[in-house]
């Protein structure tokens, strides 16, 4: 699978036009042109070049990135743990929140409660991030002046574990909403469907409380739909994290691999792929088995 | 204090990923033999002095002697040898700016304080291009290190420097801190740390220079400046750039030869209407290649040459032959209508300014049609293979009037001279101003050429900018200069208590 | 599906406030956008620096944008591209999803587990990264966008289908029809895909909405829709520029892209509760 997709975006990332930024400068003479490309073993055919980069790859070595020269490896080490952060703490946010205000919602169908959950799922859905992002550092950065704008942290201080979560905040609401009202809808009508069996209904028939038959049976077996989705959901967030590191300023992969497309950073492009699609294996591996736990009744066929 | 940069630097003045953002950090850490003098004429750094040879076809640079690398070791005309000789001149090295060194044929040391540059033809121009970008490397440390690119504990750590400031660390995505250099030749600077934050985009940029967590930056987006202007504690200061915006047409398209034609396109371009547009009012008309901050040898007699004029520009087309009007409402000859495509370079201005140009064409009924590339694609095509029919673009240049590289005609088709303009007089001029360094004699001859470009267009000339700086009012000492000028005396700078 | 059945889906459709609301608001909309420049004639793409940045007054309903283009037939414009571009993303969308899934669905066997195992790779890879790459290698003119944005969205339409396929294929008078000799595709067309019509409608409102979101968020990369050409994604883009001196002018496309896709999912949502009254 890996080999396929590395495959697949290491040729295609060659198609584009334009070359590594390093060539492509204004005022690059031919001369330097030429001797830069055979520095970079770009003179080379390109399925030569693919096994050379695969060779390499076996052997944990991804390449070096040509916009610095530096190790693939060590260019995406730097900035992925930042991106995990970012994801992790927004797929947390979502399902901490989310599953409650589903739940909410499922309990009281039809009310205005639902209503309102229900309309600010959708609105979640449909307003555009980047956008949301924009307007937020408008209101809390520039106009307020409560939070940092962007990065990580504020540069030349010592680590303040006040001052990370500053700079967490926004990132990780407007990341969230890739993720949140999916959650939250989900939860809904898993619940909804879940409530409306039969087995339920004589749960309660037979006197057992609304809360213990909410919370131990339904939830239980509605929880089973929802981890799925959460394993849909990575990709998404990892998709969301681009803008949203483009936003804030976020150092992190998704604006790696802007930048290296941007760049033509060939080695840097396949490399960050390949990771992410593994990280996205890895973690649907980690749902199965999640699913296993919850309803031991499923089996790994 | 804090200043802001686009992206992560790369320590080393020479090396082929050393981009704009590389600049500002690698002009404090490394000096050249010399630098922009307040007045832009060149003025010593790590050269106390130079002078050219009376054939003028060398120059030899006396070094001082008390200056020292960051790690202790005495800095020598060695360091000079290596890296001219073993970096920026080797052929497959692939150095950045090697192109500006190309009348540099090898550089010999007489003793360790003395430096001779030798020429294979003369280039009075030669001080300027060393105080551009051209920071000395340590051979003590290159030497024998193999590829000077994949050095990343250099260029990507923690690097041996002679500058007021160096590095104390370098945190990928986020900063590079650098703090004093008490050894510096010139004495200890006045502060103490100084941080190149990394933020990308230029909207942040402005919302931490409002919140006070910038001292000093450029303001790219002149379209906040009113904001800033009413912002308390900050100051907007506007400072001359070597910059001038250009549209180059390709003189492999017929059409574009005749002078009157070039002319006219010139007449048609409201240039005051893009100016206040697009740059705020930051900028003035440009009709040659040579920039107002370039005192001694501007010409501002040409500055009215080719006002706004759409019926002149008629008249000329008119006169080229391009004179019945099509239906579609352009010109035509021949029986073929006058339109064409402008590649436009998604960077900076330049997509505004190409919608701005495309509708004065249509007033006078030519034709362009937009094409927006993504960068890298955009020079593939316009740059190295020339593919193109028109361009809007810019020239940034070193501190003196040698403008040869962009206009010569043997630069023509693979050198700089972007549209292809050969013309054996500008030629004669543009050698002429190269072979003697008395700005005395050199003035009359970039007046005639100033002229004589003014009236044959090589490049369609469109406006010289402004740099606009927003500085906060606790920062002291910053000249009157453009950024990066104006960091080569980052050790006189001081932040006030508030 | 009966028609007895689809006559009660759109009673209960109008009986839900919201999705109808969006219904008339998007009939409007879409009304408004291609007649629009007929009435309001000004040229979205004519120039007048001098009058920049104006606020809104009769000549100008909605003000000026940065280069003294008129701002109202920029967002008539921006619509018709953004609409149009987000129609003509989701028909391709829509398309390749039924093939695919139809088909996995129909034939089975080797061919199908292919065809799934294809799908849930592209799932796995976050679409933003793919379509990067596809725009970078392919330019960013509409047509290539519209099929970019199209190849890189069908998958969860061809999952839906897939399963609806499975659950059809099983039924009695499908296999009634097999039995008497019918050939797979005509069974296929005739007999499955219409009763999946309800499954496509729901995806096809919903990825309008999310193919419009797409659009935006690549316009913002600067990989979208190029000017001069107006569309919603890049006029949000060109806009953060003048955030601190006219911010009205990130607002207008932001609100009226927020409002779209919200109608667009107000109505999907509104149609699947309709169409499958089991929720």
């Amino acid at each position: 699978m890996l080999l396929i997709v590395s495959a697949i975006t290491f040729f295609m990332i060659n198609l584009a036009p334009g070359g590594p930024s390093a060539l492509m400068r204004f005022d690059v003479t031919p001369e330097q042109r030429e001797a830069l490309t055979r520095r970079f073993g770009l003179d080379q055919p390109v399925p030569v070049r693919y096994l050379q980069w695969l060779a390499g790859a076996l052997h944990g070595d991804l390449g070096t990135s040509l916009t610095t020269q530096q190790p693939v490896l060590d260019r995406i080490g730097e900035r992925l743990p930042n991106t995990l952060l970012l994801s992790g703490l927004a797929l947390t946010l979502s399902i901490v929140v989310g599953i409650p205000m589903g739940i909410a919602s499922a309990l009281r169908r039809g009310k205005p409660t639902d209503y309102t959950l229900s309309t600010l799922s959708l609105l979640g859905l449909s307003i555009p991030a980047f956008w949301f992002g924009i307007m937020l550092i408008l209101t809390f950065s520039v106009t307020l002046q409560w939070l940092p704008s962007s990065g990580v942290a504020t540069t030349g201080a010592d680590f303040s574990l006040k001052d990370r979560l500053q700079h967490l905040i926004m990132p990780t609401i407007v990341l969230s909403t890739a993720a949140l009202p999916t959650v939250v809808r989900f939860t809904r009508s898993a619940m909804l469907e879940v409530l409306g069996q039969d087995y339920i209904r004589t749960a309660t028939a037979k006197g057992l409380s609304r809360t213990v038959v909410t919370y131990g049976h339904a939830l239980r077996n509605a929880l089973v739909p929802v981890i799925s989705v959460i394993g849909a959901l990575v990709p998404r967030l990892v998709g969301g994290a681009v803008v949203t590191e483009a936003v804030f300023g976020w150092p992190g992969m998704g604006r790696l691999a802007v930048e290296a497309a941007n760049g033509r950073d060939y080695p840097l492009v396949v490399g960050i792929t390949v990771v992410i699609a593994a990280i996205v294996i890895l973690t649907s591996l980690l749902v199965d088995l999640a699913y296993t736990w919850i309803d031991p009744r499923i089996r790994l066929a | 204090m804090t200043l802001p940069i686009g992206a992560d630097p790369t320590l080393n003045p020479w090396h082929p990923n050393a981009f704009v953002e590389s600049l500002f950090v690698n002009r404090v850490l490394f000096g050249g033999l010399a630098k922009p003098g307040k007045d832009l004429n060149p003025a010593p750094d790590l050269a106390a002095s130079w002078k050219a040879a009376d054939d003028g076809m060398s120059w030899t640079f006396n070094l001082r002697d008390n200056v020292t690398w960051s790690d202790g070791q005495p800095f020598t005309a060695d360091d000079v040898d290596y890296t001219f000789n073993q970096i920026v001149l080797k052929p497959d090295a692939g150095a950045n700016g090697r192109g500006n060194f190309s009348a540099v044929s090898d550089v010999k040391v007489v003793d360790p304080k003395t430096a001779v540059f030798n020429l294979s033809r003369p280039f009075a121009a030669l001080p300027s291009y060393l105080a551009y970008n051209a920071g000395i490397l340590p051979k003590h440390v290159f030497a024998g290190a193999g590829d000077p690119w994949a050095l990343n504990s250099f260029n990507k750590g923690t690097p041996v420097s002679t500058g007021p400031f160096k590095v104390q660390n370098f945190t990928s995505g986020q900063s590079v801190v650098l703090t004093r250099n008490d050894s510096y030749y010139a004495g200890k600077p006045l502060l103490d740390q100084l941080v190149f934050k990394v933020v990308a985009d230029a909207n942040t940029q402005i919302a931490q220079a409002l919140s006070g967590e910038l001292q000093i930056m450029i303001l790219d987006n002149k379209a906040a400046v009113d904001r800033l202007k009413g912002a308390r504690g900050l100051s907007v200061q506007p400072r001359t750039l070597v910059q001038y915006y250009w549209l180059a047409l390709n003189q492999t398209d017929p059409r574009f030869h005749d002078v009157r034609v070039r002319q006219a396109i010139e007449y048609a371009i409201d240039r005051n209407a893009i100016i206040q547009a697009i740059e705020k009012g930051y900028g003035t008309i440009a009709n040659s290649a040579i920039v107002p901050a370039l005192k001694t040898y501007y010409d501002s007699s040409l500055e009215n040459r080719y006002p706004y004029d759409p019926a002149k520009a008629s008249a000329l087309l008119a006169e080229a032959g391009w004179a019945a009007s099509g239906p579609d409402g352009l010109l035509q000859k021949d029986g073929q209508p006058f339109s064409f495509t402008m590649d436009v370079g998604q960077r900076g201005v330049l997509q505004p300014t190409n919608e701005l140009i495309q509708q004065n064409l249509k007033k006078v009924g030519i034709g362009a049609d937009l094409n927006a590339m993504e960068w890298n694609a955009y020079i593939q095509k316009v740059v190295v293979n020339r593919d193109y029919a028109a361009t809007v673009n810019w020239w940034v240049y070193p501190n003196d009037p040698d403008v040869l590289p962009y206009y010569a005609s043997s630069a023509a088709g693979k050198g700089f001279n972007i549209p292809g303009y050969q013309d054996a007089a500008l030629d004669d001029l543009l050698a002429q101003g190269q072979k003697t360094s008395d700005p005395a004699a050199r003035k009359p001859i970039y007046t005639q050429m100033q002229a004589y470009m003014a009236d044959k267009l090589p490049y369609n000339f469109l406006w010289y900018p402004q740099e606009i700086d927003v500085v906060s009012d606790t920062l002291q000492g910053v000249p009157d200069l453009n950024l990066r000028d104006a960091m080569h005396y980052v050790q006189e700078w001081s932040l006030k208590k508030s | 599906m009966t028609p007895r059945a689809r006559h009660g889906a759109w009673y209960r459709l109008v009986r839900q406030p919201l999705p109808c609301a969006s219904l008339v608001l998007l009939v409007a909309l879409h009304l408004a956008v291609v007649l629009g420049p007929r009435v309001w004639t000004i040229s979205p793409q004519a120039t007048d620096p001098i009058n920049a940045l104006l606020d809104p007054s009769p000549e100008h309903p909605l003000g000026t944008d940065e280069l003294g283009r008129d701002e109202l037939a920029r967002m008539l414009q921006g619509g018709q591209v953004s609409l149009v571009v987000g129609f003509c993303a989701m028909l391709t969308s829509i398309v390749l999803g039924l093939l695919v899934g139809a088909l996995a669905g129909f034939y089975g066997g080797v061919a199908s587990a292919i065809l799934m195992r294809v799908t849930d790779a592209m799932l796995a890879i976050p679409g933003l990264f793919l379509i990067l790459a596809a725009v970078t290698v392919f330019g960013a003119n509409p047509v290539t966008i519209i099929l970019i944005i199209g190849a890189t969205s069908w998958m969860a339409v061809a999952r839906v289908i897939f399963g609806e396929t499975l659950r059809w294929k099983a039924t009695e008078f499908v296999q009634a029809a097999q039995a008497l000799g019918a050939s797979g595709p005509y069974v296929l067309a005739r007999h499955i895909l219409p009763q999946t019509t309800a499954s496509v409608v729901v995806s096809a409102t919903l990825g309008v909405g999310i193919a419009i979101l797409t659009e935006s968020a690549l316009s913002y990369l600067g990989l979208g829709i190029q000017p001069p050409t107006a569309s919603w994604g890049n006029m949000l883009q060109n806009a953060q520029q003048y955030m601190f001196t006219a911010p009205a002018l990130a607002v207008y496309p932001g609100v009226v892209v927020t409002v779209v896709v919200l109608a667009y999912n107000f109505l999907g949502d509104g149609l699947r509760d309709a169409l499958d009254p089991r929720l």
